[in-house]
């Protein structure tokens, strides 16, 4: 840990003004003890640079699966004042909108029959890895719509059912998206891409509901123990990636001309009020709008394979909730005992928006928003629900995930993705991927443990834990 | 001389290293290309890339960029290149193959190439570019 960074609580941690020069507010950051030992000194000086940016309020803050990456750390949360702040793509990421979301299935884990085959299924039915083409022909004014309509666009053309789009964060559209902000090479990257998963950390995994910790909010949520649910997780594909490159050159630009001093060049920005950031903030919508549609599309593929294996209508697969986790977003919070309207950055951060709060469907009022973290392969995922406190502490924000704690080289190095497919296999998942190197690089143990990281976010309680969600079989990207 | 992935807990950090600063590009243009789609043999396929930029960084990161872009969107895969650099403007002829997933598979998608650890420098009389790619 580095010099200077003061213990608050059991869990929670300050990285005080003047630990890095100009920081305009202090950094604080969640974590126990167990995860303290993982914590890089270059997330927590990416913490710092977060807090120099013009119009942070309160604070610049981490949550427990923080880690080193580019421009904010991952894990981060900012809030910029709407009038003298300013909006930056290193605190959404080049995959805007990477997302997840959960279907519910009736069927129990006990019961499930060709588990082997409904993963082969799966996997021939998403395209998957690098190069996979999509399914979908768009034409240029289908992408616009696609961008502009996000879930409703992909449901209304026959991906989905109508209640899917009120079980997405901002109703699997956000407002303010305009296609003008994205360029024609994102649009090229964007025709061959939609309905694609991915690759890298990006996975579809079959799961068992393994443990309940709420039941009132299980039963609300629509899970219960014993319950086959799918995980499906992926983002805006090449057409958000082309999104943040562009437009993070645009910037460079603008920060410059606003005068605006950063330590780290990735953090261009420029204010939310200029035309640059106008311009970033639709075009970002745009993308992530798209990746809602993506994975509304995904959605349908995978509910058609159980439709034909299991013979399963798509209502008794429910979207249970879709949640993003690289975005920015225009946003009220209570700050000191006034309500200000704040561009909220989440960079690899969930929103966990407490009970009441008006943007959740009215089932949710009395749980809050749900909140789903994925696991890494082979390892639990969680269901969590938002809580008041983390609109107090965090701008309703929580983890996202369980972490990297070893590179991908070094994972390499360490295992062979063929022993893991293996090791996996005898424990019951069964694993499918392009490649074994791809299995390599994301085996269970190159992450923290996803248990300790949703213990801390329950202790601290900015989300309470809801239910735990065993892999009995994964197809990864 | 090979490129080197640098430990990085997130994502890819690559070093490269050349005789000469186009040499240099060209080696990072193979570490991203190669990371993307491996086995690519320079087949009948040439793009060009032509771009300005403020600095070396940043002509760098749109170099690399432009090469996820056209990979992506023509659905190619590269392996040779040939930089010419003049100041801060760049020209590069690009060579390699339309992607096959038989051949190229099996890859790792690269998001994006980050302005943070960018760096520049000389090692004797060899250049050497360090970068962070986003998988």
């Amino acid at each position: 840990m580095g010099d200077g960074v003061r213990k608050i609580t059991d869990y929670e941690w300050e990285v005080p003004v003047g630990y890095a020069p100009g920081m305009r507010v202090p950094g604080r950051f969640f974590l126990s003890e167990a995860l303290r030992k993982n914590l890089e000194p270059g997330a927590i000086q990416q913490l710092a640079n977060v807090a120099t940016m013009p119009g942070i309020v309160k604070y610049a803050l981490a949550m427990p699966d923080i880690h080193w990456g580019y421009g904010f750390p991952i894990g981060g949360v900012a809030a910029f004042d709407i009038s003298t702040g300013v909006i930056s793509p290193g605190g959404v990421g080049f995959d805007i909108n990477c997302g997840v979301r959960l279907l519910a299935t009736p069927l129990a884990g006990k019961d499930l029959r060709n588990q082997r085959e409904l993963v082969e299924r799966l996997f021939e039915a998403v395209p998957t890895g690098v190069g996979a083409k999509a399914s979908l022909r768009l034409s240029n004014r289908e992408l616009e719509e696609m961008m502009i309509a996000g879930s409703r666009w992909a449901v209304e053309h026959g991906y989905g059912v109508p209640r899917d789009i009120a079980r997405c964060e901002e109703q699997g559209a956000m407002k303010g998206a305009d296609p003008a902000g994205v360029s024609q090479k994102a649009r090229q990257r964007g025709f061959p891409q939609s309905g694609t998963l991915g690759s890298g950390n990006h996975f579809l995994e079959i799961q068992e509901v393994k443990e309940i910790y709420d039941p009132r909010a299980a039963s609300i949520l629509g899970v219960s123990r014993g319950q086959v649910t799918v995980m499906i997780h992926c983002g805006s594909r090449g057409l958000g990636h082309q999104v943040c490159t562009d437009h993070l050159r645009n910037l460079e630009a603008a920060t410059k001309k606003y005068g605006i001093q950063l330590p780290d060049r990735q953090l261009a920005c420029a204010p939310i009020t200029s035309p640059e950031g106008k311009a970033y903030f639709s075009g970002m919508a745009a993308a992530a709008n798209y990746a809602w549609a993506n994975r509304q599309v995904i959605t349908d593929m995978t509910r058609k394979v159980f439709a034909k294996l299991y013979t399963i209508p798509s209502e008794e697969m429910p979207l249970v909730y879709d949640v993003c986790h690289n975005v920015a977003k225009m946003e009220v919070h209570r700050v000191d005992g006034k309500e200000v309207q704040v561009c909220v950055h989440r960079k690899g951060a969930t929103r966990a928006f407490g009970p009441g709060s008006p943007d959740l469907p009215a089932e949710f009022a009395s749980t809050g928003q749900p909140v789903i973290i994925p696991g890494s392969m082979g390892s639990p995922s969680f269901l969590l629900c938002g809580t008041a406190v983390a609109m107090e502490k965090t701008f309703g924000s929580t983890c996202h995930g369980a972490g990297r704690v070893t590179s991908r080289t070094q994972a390499k190095k360490a295992v062979r993705g063929k022993d893991i497919r293996e090791q996996l296999a005898r424990e019951g998942i069964i694993v499918r991927a392009p490649s074994e190197a791809s299995i390599a690089e994301e085996a269970p143990q190159v992450y923290k443990p996803s248990e300790e990281v949703v213990r801390v976010v329950d202790a601290v309680g900015i989300s309470r834990l809801v239910a735990k969600l065993v892999p009995l079989g994964v197809i990864k990207g | 001389m090979p490129y080197e992935v640098l430990e990085h807990t997130a994502d890819l950090k690559f070093r490269v290293r050349g005789r000469t600063l186009p040499e240099a590009f060209a080696e990072a243009a193979r570490a991203v290309c190669e990371t993307v789609a491996p086995n690519c043999t320079p087949g009948g396929i040439t793009r060009t890339i032509e771009l300005e930029a403020g600095d070396t960084g940043a002509l760098l990161a749109g170099f690399l960029s432009e090469l996820l872009y056209l990979s992506d969107a023509e659905g190619l895969a590269f392996c040779s290149f040939a930089v010419e650099i003049r100041g801060t403007r760049l020209s590069a002829v690009c060579r390699g193959e339309e992607f096959s997933r038989e051949k190229h598979g099996g890859g790792e998608e690269i998001k994006g190439i980050s302005y943070s650890g960018l760096s520049l420098y000389k090692e004797g009389e060899n250049y050497v570019l360090e970068f962070i790619a986003d998988v």
